[in-house]
């Protein structure tokens, strides 16, 4: 297990009452946000029957498996049990809980408690996008810092936080400078996709 | 030597689509050809010929020798029932948890929202289960849940009454209160074709007591209740039925899927299923 964050989304991406999947270090992951704003990454597999949680619904400030309904508090630990509303569900039945924070509008998780606080991102959410192969950062002169690369796209600094998924693919979540225009964060976004296609070798 | 898997009866195919045309497909992660000849199936693999037969709507065959009949259901020769054949619902999912699917009561609110449960209405009372030796078969009993629209047929809500049985692996037998008839059971079955561990061919099968509902209708009804379960099939880990206790978490509710998982040990079918604990 690592004891590094993962950047997983832009934090813009997770509304309220939202739940996504996320991956982290191979493993497959709820993140969630509740209706106070606190966003939360479990383990995306109900105890009970094994259906994903990232499938699931919020109210409130827990996450209910869309299967049976059974709903997990901050902790993880299991609230309560439709099929039985009157029995108070084992202390036993936890969903594993991942470690998880937001800063900069950009979301982190990490398995294990990281003994720093994720990198200072400059900038302001642009948007995600998946790509099927890694990229050349060199061949489009960004340096990189762990997950961080920087550098520039249609003359706009960008930060690209690079998250790790299975089968060689990678999701990048994209920043830009607070100031620039709409049409000038539209040429970053095109940037953005050439970037992809160079990546996986489509050049159409 | 007897076979617990080879040996059992399979669907692999609807009788009325076989007019049309014949059915290439696999059971058991073998390629088998199924037509008609002389009206009567005839289901190959390879060049053999395997046993078959045409029962409720659908052509069963077996890779080995089974050892004993088709389980019967007696109400599909009850005059004025409808049988209704519905078609067929792939799903990437194990033919076992399928049926383990049809036989869960509480997910109706979630899954089946509005139609066959709607919170608040979701505790699940006590009810039977047994395993019934004489027959070898898995019955529940006794089991009630209040529906909002439990059946086409129904026009309000009511508290519905179910029995499950499971007469063979890939196979559930469902008898639910009908509304137009008090004193009988609506019959609602899921034949289950195992096309690999992991991906199956569901084919809902109906005799119902109901003259006034069209065919699409019905049809359609079941299709929305299937897809609706699909969404949740292709979602769970692992997608192997787990036969041991200790990686799923069941509650005095998952009764009837507990004796299934444990009648599936006992009778050595492993098929779609995960004997050890991951």
């Amino acid at each position: 297990m690592s004891a590094a964050w993962t950047p997983v989304a832009l934090s813009r991406d997770l509304p309220r009452l939202g739940v996504m999947p996320v991956c982290v270090d191979g493993m497959d992951v709820a993140l969630w946000r509740s209706a106070s704003g606190r966003v939360a990454a479990w383990a995306d597999r109900c105890p009970h029957r094994g259906m994903r949680l990232s499938h699931g619904f919020v109210r409130g400030e827990a996450l209910s498996c869309i299967y049976h309904g059974w709903s997990y508090g901050a902790e993880g630990h299991c609230l309560r049990i439709p099929a039985h509303p009157d029995l108070a569900p084992p202390d036993a039945i936890r969903v594993p809980v991942f470690h998880a924070t937001e800063a900069d509008g950009v979301v982190w998780v990490a398995p294990q408690a990281p003994d720093a606080m994720p990198p200072t991102i400059e900038g302001s959410a642009l948007r995600s996008l998946t790509v099927e192969a890694a990229v050349d950062w060199d061949a489009v002169a960004f340096s990189v810092s762990g997950p961080v690369a920087r550098g520039t796209l249609s003359g706009v600094a960008v930060t690209i936080l690079v998250q790790p998924l299975p089968n060689g693919r990678y999701a990048l979540h994209a920043l830009t400078e607070a100031t620039a225009s709409p049409s000038v964060l539209t040429e970053v976004s095109r940037g953005l996709e050439a970037l992809r296609r160079q990546a996986e070798g489509v050049f159409a | 030597m007897t076979d617990p898997i080879r040996d059992e009866w399979y669907p692999v195919a609807m009788v009325s689509q076989l007019h049309r045309e014949d059915r290439d497909t696999l059971l058991l992660g073998e390629a088998i050809h199924v037509t008609l000849r002389d009206g009567q199936p005839m289901v190959t693999a390879s060049s053999r010929v395997l046993p078959s037969q045409a029962r409720y709507g659908h052509v069963w065959t077996s890779l080995g020798a089974p050892a004993r009949p088709l389980f019967d259901i007696p109400e599909a020769d009850q005059p004025g029932r409808r049988l209704v054949d519905v078609g067929l619902v792939r799903v990437k999912c194990s033919p076992l948890r399928a049926v383990e699917n049809f036989l869960d009561i509480a997910h109706f609110p979630f899954v089946h929202t509005d139609i066959l449960g709607a919170e608040p209405h979701t505790e699940v009372g006590r009810y039977d289960v047994a395993i019934r030796d004489e027959v070898d078969e898995v019955w529940a009993t006794k089991v009630q849940f209040y529906q909002p629209q439990a059946a086409k047929s129904a026009a309000g809500g009511i508290t519905t009454e179910y029995m499950y049985r499971v007469p063979a692996p890939t196979v559930s037998v469902l008898y639910k209160t009908c509304p137009p008839r008090p004193d009988e059971w609506d019959v609602i079955t899921l034949f289950v074709q195992p096309l690999t561990e992991t991906l199956c061919e569901v084919w809902p099968w109906m005799a119902l007591f109901d003259d006034t509902t069209s065919l699409t209708d019905l049809i359609h009804f079941q299709q929305t209740i299937f897809l609706q379960d699909r969404s949740i099939l292709e979602n769970q880990q692992p997608s192997l039925l787990p036969l041991d206790p200790g990686l799923e978490i069941p509650t005095r509710a998952d009764l009837t899927s507990v004796a299934y998982r444990r009648w599936l040990k006992r009778r050595g079918y492993s098929y779609g299923a995960q004997l050890v604990a991951a």
